[in-house]
């Protein structure tokens, strides 16, 4: 790894070193515990995964063995059920992705927009809150909420509006619903920074010029938040096809997507070279949606580090 | 119990105070469409928690529209349950664990990354951040297998769940110290040293003091972020060892039970207190190293 490399800037290395080492080693020595952690019970674990995937399928064997088969591949891709869930995966997926940024944007404009800090801080803690809430949690109040004998159906039916409640949930439109409420803040963390940044007098020259609000929104301040809009529907679009609690809690089993494929192959079947392949199946997906959010953006995942 | 009522206060405050209030003079620089969608997005964001704190707090098995009266029965249930006050504090025991480990280690980390140039910064940076692009129930099964295939007896044990935590809210302390380190004035360390002191005593009496609402804010949020873990942990918890997700999410296939409310209620107030103080520090901005101004 390039940690060899290390090399000391500032004038560490002018001082005496206390324990007889040069002082780039000792460096070093900072970084040691989190990479060998990391190695160890990260890429090995997952490398291990990838490779038991290849293995030819035995139920109820765990273990890896150095043979070489595409059994388990060739697998996926003759049954529809599988694939499809796969394909059900990439368009839930694209379609959370559209809503929340429909939802984030207006929000992350306004937040944007606010010069007070203390609103900001307020905005932000609210956002962050929402963020870090236990997605069970929110899918239990997303559940009362939305359920045929919910919140929603009761006060409708109370009303007269309607007479029959309508069917908010256990279908494709309440995993959607359930999926944007877990991305939501993500998009909006996406694109607050990229909206701050824009310079304010690009705005206002085209103001100036005589171009109304919404248009000037359309061909100056879009255009130039696009950076935060990609890497925010990318990192949802990750997200939501991973997610297995809200497909299962909100879609009642009814819409069966990728992950719960690759939990009943382990936990129910004992199918462990076939649960890996699934899983390979899914990382290709988000690492090819990890690649274009990197070609378009140098920063990492919502900006991190 | 105040958190809890601090969050439904600040709710209303933003609900209130958004739409058109200073149309008169002067064109609002955001324009109405946005104002409305924006309280709408707020409330799609915070009705979730809202529900969860009433149906905790509601005196009836299942919440009612219009809402029946207030009660503290499934607090009290919550306290006597055999299932979610385990789960609560199995899951308090876990978050703390994981934040003292994820904070000495990360804290390092961050330290050698921002300090030491060397070629392939950016790609030591990415292999920290790993963890988070792979989806939660791929990196619990690659674990699971991983310990199966190990002779070390990690599988089904609290180390080997704390292990996989530990991955996943690492990288969120790694990018909010380094966020602190950058911001942090290197001279000041430099006048320590150049006054005689050491480069340890240096970091410690100069250095760490200053970074030091970083790296609370960090763990605080590697805490919640475990406390949180749901995806995760699916895989690698057993029956005697559930953290409080696993546990409302069993129950939650099932039926709505009103104790699942009450402890889902004990944990909003843990995310808000954490989030209010990490306001207080001054470091929300750095949250993560997520960028804003």
């Amino acid at each position: 790894m390039a940690v060899t490399r290390a090399e000391p800037i500032g004038q560490i290395g002018q001082h005496k070193p206390k324990w007889g080492v040069p002082a780039s080693l000792r460096m070093v020595l900072l970084v040691l515990p989190s990479a060998a952690m990391f190695f160890i019970f990260f890429i090995v674990p997952v490398m291990l995964l990838f490779a038991i995937a290849f293995n030819p399928s035995q139920s109820g064997v765990v273990k890896f063995e150095p043979e070489f088969s595409l059994e388990t591949f060739r697998r996926f891709f003759d049954r529809p059920l599988y694939y499809e869930a796969l394909i059900r995966s990439i368009v839930l997926g694209i379609t959370t992705a559209a809503v929340a940024l429909l939802f984030a944007y207006p929000l992350a404009y306004f937040v944007a927009k606010e010069s007070r800090p203390g609103r900001i801080n307020l905005y932000m803690i609210l956002i962050l809150v929402s963020l870090q809430l236990d997605l069970i949690i929110r899918m239990y109040g997303m559940m009362v909420l939305l359920g045929d004998t919910g919140l929603i159906n009761q006060a409708l039916m109370r009303y007269g509006i309607i007479s029959d409640p309508l069917p908010l949930m256990y279908n494709t439109f309440g995993v959607v619903v359930g999926l944007v409420q877990l991305t939501l803040p993500f998009m909006i963390l996406s694109l607050i920074g990229i909206i701050q940044a824009i310079n304010p007098a690009l705005e206002e020259a085209a103001r100036s010029l005589g171009a109304g609000r919404w248009r000037t929104f359309f061909t100056v301040t879009l255009p130039l938040s696009m950076p935060g809009v990609l890497a925010g529907s990318l990192l949802v679009f990750a997200i939501a096809i991973g997610s297995y609690a809200v497909p299962v809690l909100m879609g009642g089993w009814r819409v069966i997507v990728t992950p719960m494929h690759i939990y009943q192959q382990i936990a129910e079947m004992g199918y462990w070279q076939f649960g890996a392949a699934i899983s390979c199946m899914l990382f290709g997906v988000s690492l090819i949606a990890v690649f274009i959010y990197h070609r378009y953006t140098q920063k990492l995942i919502g900006g991190l580090v | 119990m105040s958190a809890v009522a601090e969050q439904t206060t600040i709710g209303e405050t933003v609900e209130s105070s958004s739409p058109g209030r200073r149309q008169a003079r002067e064109e609002h620089p955001v324009p109405l469409l946005f104002r409305v969608i924006t309280v709408l997005t707020f409330a799609y964001l915070l009705t979730p928690a809202v529900i969860v704190v009433l149906a905790g707090l509601n005196s009836g098995e299942y919440l009612r529209f219009p809402p029946e009266g207030l009660s503290l029965k499934w607090v009290w249930d919550f306290f006597e349950s055999p299932v979610f006050l385990p789960a609560y504090l199995f899951s308090l025991k876990l978050a703390f664990v994981t934040m003292v480990i994820a904070t000495v280690i990360g804290t390092m980390a961050a330290i050698f990354i921002t300090r030491v140039a060397f070629v392939g910064r950016g790609l030591v940076r990415a292999f920290f951040l790993a963890p988070l692009m792979l989806p939660g129930l791929v990196l619990g099964l690659a674990l699971y297998t991983y310990y199966l295939n190990l002779p070390l007896g990690l599988s089904r044990t609290f180390w080997g769940m704390m292990l996989g935590h530990i991955l996943v809210t690492t990288p969120f302390v790694i990018g909010t110290v380094s966020a602190a380190l950058y911001g942090f004035d290197r001279s000041l360390e430099d006048a320590a040293r150049s006054l005689g002191a050491g480069s340890l005593r240096a970091f410690f009496t100069v250095t760490l003091p200053s970074i030091k609402a970083g790296i609370t804010a960090g763990s605080l949020f590697a805490f919640i972020v475990s406390f949180g873990q749901f995806d995760l942990s699916l895989l690698l918890s057993t029956p005697n060892q559930t953290p409080l997700p696993i546990a409302m999410y069993i129950s939650l296939r099932y039926q709505f039970e009103p104790t699942a409310a009450a402890a889902g209620m004990f944990a909003i107030a843990l995310v808000v207190v954490s989030m209010v103080l990490t306001a207080k520090l001054g470091a929300l901005s750095r949250i993560g190293g997520i960028k804003f101004s």
